[in-house]
């Protein structure tokens, strides 16, 4: 079976079926009151997929559940008992962004690295994760600049790019595979012109982004020392502690361990998602706690998801996904800090695809001399700028594919999550 | 696992978030995104609401006093208990005798029914809940003033405002999510006016900001509109063409010496000379108050007052603009709304009107008691001299919530019959005869009334824990064995009944709410797309009225003795006497333990360091809380949250009351601090 196909899309609600009917499927639905969440999909028929907008909660939502029984104990005839409670439900995850797929990654670095979680990574591995890149990122999206997106080139299970009427699928891994070959009547081989397709697609959407966000020089400035502290004092008078930016965060993952009795003489260790923005995070013991100002939770916060990840997984935390800007009750959120930081708060959306002809100029396909050419002719035609320079013939689609891919250079580490 | 839409339960700001349900189990919560207030976010409270429904300390059956103990019962013997001993008390001293305390975390349907028992089977109009504690002064100070109580315009419309002025209002963290449309103001460089006796979140970010001293907002706010008329900032067209009594306010007003702005409030005129020129000179300003305006012995005016200040600018009657009195609890405006107050049945129609008596009389087939009932602090006045007898008390704590503990707790004692029914044994379930297991917001359908008049739907998500009922079906029971029948199949049911008595309410069916986020009342038709703001192009009572309001000082203020003013409130991850949100794991452990905040002099002054236990003394008790030392106090006042049982601020409380609206003076009076050795 070759690794590139075509899924009609008449057949992807028969293809989900036969997968819900082996697996929990879990996929974004548009429910009644128009929210798109990420949900338990058992029957096919009454829900409504929606590969539009982006759902509210994060797909890790699923891995690390708000709310979490680590084991029972009993107490009997003075005696503990204790009995262990590992998940291990088969999931398939479909719909999943680019940029959230990378926060898998990135937290599959976390729960494995130097200490191996059991309840996370039992959840892991019996889950196969189906991609479907964005085509259009969304007004607080991104995924480009965060070098999570919007497409992948490898460690998803399977991978589907909307075509219009069809997906192509790609198949990263042995599980994806496993899943295609079983049911592999829906699928034909993808032709070249399916993957030129794809490539355009690619393009098109690359060009779309009105978010550009220097991660990488605000990283750099936070380990570089060079950040401007009365920042944080700002920022916390809009803060209010509600902790949402790392509820919402695909790659937050810090939590809360507690006993709750369920009875006199039963009860359960739980773990319960935590957050660095509350007071209660890091105080100690003794009562002494180090992040006591709110300020100081603040800057903790944009430290670990631009330095402190940066020097440990050599890329920083945050994947762009633009839920953070969506939700902060003051405007505390990571587009605002990282163009505060960089001090360059003009935004550059009209010049995105400026981006683009940097990193063609950077690779050396181009000079300057012709990205300006191309921009030039680009403001008259209204074509993508990928699109200009193969119409002029400067370019070709393999060449610039290649110049993306390795722009967004994904690590060896993500190969360990299977 | 499945998801539940439903409106949460803490405060009313009425975000509306999905619970998770696995096995029959809540075990998380996610915020809509699609939900206009919510928007895809909730506070830290909102974050954590699942917690709660399946504590261990849950009351799962009923409890029966035998013995001087609580032990457990049948739902047949403890309804049949309080059927019995009601009757008995109601026939040998009359229904006067009885109270009853409805709930502001109850449904509408809930309080209506409650209302509804009282009146029919109790004969008495022997009902209040909570409002009075909190907002009884905006009920008469704004009813009298534009003839509608509740916020005049909806919260969205902050957004849109070029001047906010918020006092006695800590919006960041009791209303969360309107210092969120705060901030979009802001964004959108509105100014933000702050005045409020601590410095709190919202002063930072505040173009100017006011420190009064404790209970002196009708010195400032006469101020004001002193400096306002001075300076010729009044929209004459609006004070002459829709409001009355002007003249008089006027005449009175000249009276008013601006030198006591800075002698008896503290706050530099010149400040207020700003603030005033902010707030007169735009066209789009809002005022937001809350308890910081209303818990004082001179709250009904303080709300007068305010309503004065927006008529005078002629910021009302429009969009973007208005008086916003923040309701504490989830559905506090419903439970006025449905009549849980002694003189007014459902949709504030007076109980004293032949006219309306009868319209309800048709409809619940039976007489209504016609004298006029006690409030609630009056009930549990009424108690001490006996002129109560029996309480049913469903879903509140009056214990702790209400002023001076101890007095409160003696005239509950003195009871001859005390029924109870919450979710956890409150500390004054604990003095009940018998105590009833409530569902919880989770386990039963119904709708909750935002503080911006907004009707939502709570929806179930799991069936009752252990023998659990939902309190519209426990009062159906008490009252179909009183010989009243209540028999309804649901809420929605009810609602229809509450539709059918109550104009605000007339075109609000369940079925409506379902499919958009609820609806504003008024909405007098099922047609009627609801009303997002008030008193469009005329006050609901017609005229907007202007009271002549003079400065009265607080019941207690510091002395030799007691030298220290003492104000109490509420804190972020807390809620109310604590009973839900104290037995959350997350909430509890950012804040597990009472304090006082006092300002860091004061704490050098009496050799006291952050974190260290002080001795809290007023003339009618003391409590030992910890320490901490901000600057968000001024010198020689402190403050404590009322969350705390083992340590209560309202032991330290007096009970004074505002005369009309019989609100105690919670937010001011005089305490001596010790360090503990």
């Amino acid at each position: 079976m070759p690794d590139e196909l075509i899924l009609n899309k008449e057949h992807l609600t028969s293809f989900l079926r036969k997968i819900a009917r082996e697996h929990r499927l879990i996929a974004p639905v548009k429910n009644r009151y128009g929210d798109t969440l990420f949900e338990e999909v058992s029957c096919l028929d009454d829900i409504s997929l929606d590969l539009e907008s982006r759902p509210a909660m994060p797909p890790t939502h699923f891995l690390l559940p708000q709310d979490e029984t680590l084991f029972r104990y009993k107490r009997e005839d003075g005696q503990y008992y204790f009995s262990e409670v590992l998940p291990e439900v088969s999931t398939v995850l479909f719909g999943l962004r680019s940029c959230d797929l990378w926060a898998i990654f990135l937290l599959d670095m976390v729960f494995e690295q130097d200490f191996k979680d059991p309840f996370y990574l039992n959840r892991r591995s019996n889950t196969i994760l189906i991609n479907n890149p964005c085509l259009e990122p969304m007004k607080n999206c991104f995924c480009k600049s965060a070098g999570s997106g919007p497409f992948l080139t490898e460690g998803y299970d399977l991978q589907f790019t909307d075509l219009g009427d069809r997906f192509l699928v790609e198949i990263g891994r042995p599980k994806g595979k496993a899943l295609v070959e079983k049911w592999d009547y829906f699928f034909v081989p993808a032709t070249n012109k399916d993957k030129n397709k794809q490539y355009e697609a690619i393009l098109e959407a690359e060009s779309r982004f009105q978010q550009v966000v220097d991660l990488n020089t605000a990283s750099l400035r936070f380990i570089n020392n060079e950040v401007d502290e009365t920042l944080w004092e700002e920022l916390a008078t809009r803060c209010q502690g509600c902790g949402a930016c790392t509820y919402v965060c695909p790659t937050c993952h810090c939590f809360n361990i507690a006993d709750r009795p369920i009875s006199e003489t039963e009860g359960e260790r739980i773990r319960t998602k935590d957050s660095c923005a509350l007071p209660g995070f890091t105080r100690l013991a003794g009562g002494h706690n180090p992040r006591q100002k709110r300020s100081q939770r603040i800057r903790r916060r944009f430290y670990h998801k631009l330095a402190f990840a940066k020097e440990k997984y050599h890329r920083s935390s945050c994947v762009g996904c633009g839920r953070c800007v969506e939700v902060c009750f003051g405007h505390v959120d990571m587009i605002r800090v990282v163009e505060t930081i960089c001090e360059k708060a003009e935004k550059r959306s009209s010049a995105a695809s400026l981006q683009l002809g940097e990193i063609l100029v950077n690779t050396g396909l181009i000079s300057s001399e012709e990205l300006k050419t191309a921009l030039e002719k680009q403001a008259t035609t209204g074509k993508p700028l990928g699109t200009q320079f193969i119409d002029d013939g400067l370019l070709t689609r393999d060449e610039i594919g290649r110049a993306l891919w390795h722009q967004m250079n994904i690590p060896s580490t993500a190969e360990t999550a299977d | 696992m499945h998801r539940v839409l439903t409106t949460c339960c803490f405060c009313a700001c009425g975000c509306n978030l999905y619970l998770e349900v696995e096995d029959g189990k809540v075990v998380g919560v996610i915020p809509s995104k699609q939900h206009p207030i919510a928007r895809g976010n909730l506070c830290v409270k909102g974050w954590n609401i699942f917690e709660f429904v399946h504590h261990k300390d849950r009351l799962r059956y009923p409890l029966i006093r035998k013995n001087g103990r609580l032990e457990e019962a049948n739902w047949e013997d403890a309804l049949g208990l309080i059927a019995r001993r009601l009757s008995e008390i109601k026939e040998k001293h009359g229904p006067e005798s009885l109270g009853v305390f409805s709930s502001a975390k109850c449904t509408n349907e809930e309080n209506y029914l409650l209302m509804k028992f009282t009146r029919t089977v109790l004969k008495t109009n022997n009902i209040d809940h909570c409002a009075r504690l909190c907002h009884s002064p905006s009920v008469i100070g704004l009813g009298n003033a534009f003839g509608s109580s509740a916020m005049t315009n909806s919260i969205a419309e902050l957004a849109g405002a070029e001047v906010i002025l918020v006092t006695g209002s800590n919006t960041t963290e009791q209303h969360p999510q309107i210092a969120r449309f705060i901030f979009d103001a802001l964004e959108r460089k509105a100014k933000l006016i702050v005045v409020d006796p601590r410095r709190i979140a919202l002063s930072k970010v505040a173009n100017v900001y006011l420190q009064p001293r404790l209970g002196t907002d009708i010195i400032w706010l006469n101020g004001m509109m002193k400096i306002i008329m001075e300076e010729g900032l009044h929209d004459d067209s609006f004070v002459s063409m829709r409001t009355e009594n002007f003249q008089a306010f006027t005449k009175h007003l000249e009276q008013f010496d601006l030198e006591q702005v800075e002698s008896i409030c503290g706050i530099p005129l010149e400040g207020l000379r700003q603030a005033a020129r902010m707030y007169a000179s735009v066209k789009r300003a809002v005022i937001i108050y809350s308890m910081g305006i209303t818990q004082h012995v001179s709250g009904t005016d303080n709300v007068q007052s305010i309503a004065n200040l927006a008529m005078l600018t002629g910021h009302v009657e429009q969009e973007f603009t208005g008086v916003g009195p923040l309701r504490g609890q989830n559905n506090v405006q419903g439970a006025c709304d449905m009549g849980a107050l002694p003189t007014t049945l459902s949709g504030y129609q007076n109980v004293a009107d032949a006219g309306v008596r009868k319209k309800f009389e048709r409809v619940w087939k039976c007489e209504l008691p016609v004298a006029p009932g006690m409030t609630g602090t009056d009930m549990v006045h009424g108690a001490l001299d006996k002129k109560i007898r029996a309480m049913f008390i469903m879903g509140e704590n009056p214990v702790l919530s209400h002023p001076d503990v101890k007095t409160t707790r003696n005239a509950i004692e003195r009871l001859d019959f005390l029924a109870v029914s919450d979710i956890f044994l409150t500390e004054t379930a604990e003095l009940a005869d018998v105590v009833l297991p409530a569902a919880s917001f989770a386990e039963k359908d119904g709708t909750f009334t935002s503080t911006e008049r907004r009707v939502q739907r709570v929806r179930q998500a799991i069936p009752p824990i252990g023998s659990c009922k939902a309190d519209w079906q426990i009062i159906c029971e008490l009252s179909s064995r009183m010989a009243y029948l209540m028999d309804y199949e649901s809420p929605a049911e009810i609602m229809e009944e509450i539709a059918m008595l109550t104009p605000i309410y007339g075109g609000i069916y369940h079925g409506r709410l379902e499919n958009r986020w609820g609806l504003f009342w008024p909405c007098p038709s099922r047609d009627h797309p609801g009303t997002p703001f008030l008193h469009k192009g005329s006050f609901a009572r017609g005229k907007g009225h202007f009271e002549c309001v003079d400065y009265r000082p607080p019941a207690e203020i510091p002395d030799d003795e007691y030298p220290f003013y003492l104000t109490t409130g509420r804190i972020y991850q807390h809620w109310h006497t604590g009973s839900i949100s104290r037995r959350i794991t997350m909430l509890s452990r950012d804040e597990p333990d009472a304090f006082v905040e006092m300002n860091p002099v004061d704490g050098r002054r009496l050799g006291v360091r952050d974190g260290k236990p002080v001795r809290v003394i007023s003339r009618r008790g003391e409590i030992t809380v910890g320490a901490r030392l901000t600057e968000a106090v001024p010198e020689k006042m402190v403050f404590i949250p009322f969350h705390f049982h083992e340590a209560p601020a309202n032991i330290l409380t007096h009970d004074k009351c505002d005369p009309i609206a019989r609100i105690p003076e919670f937010k001011v009076c005089a305490v001596r601090l010790e360090k503990v050795q």
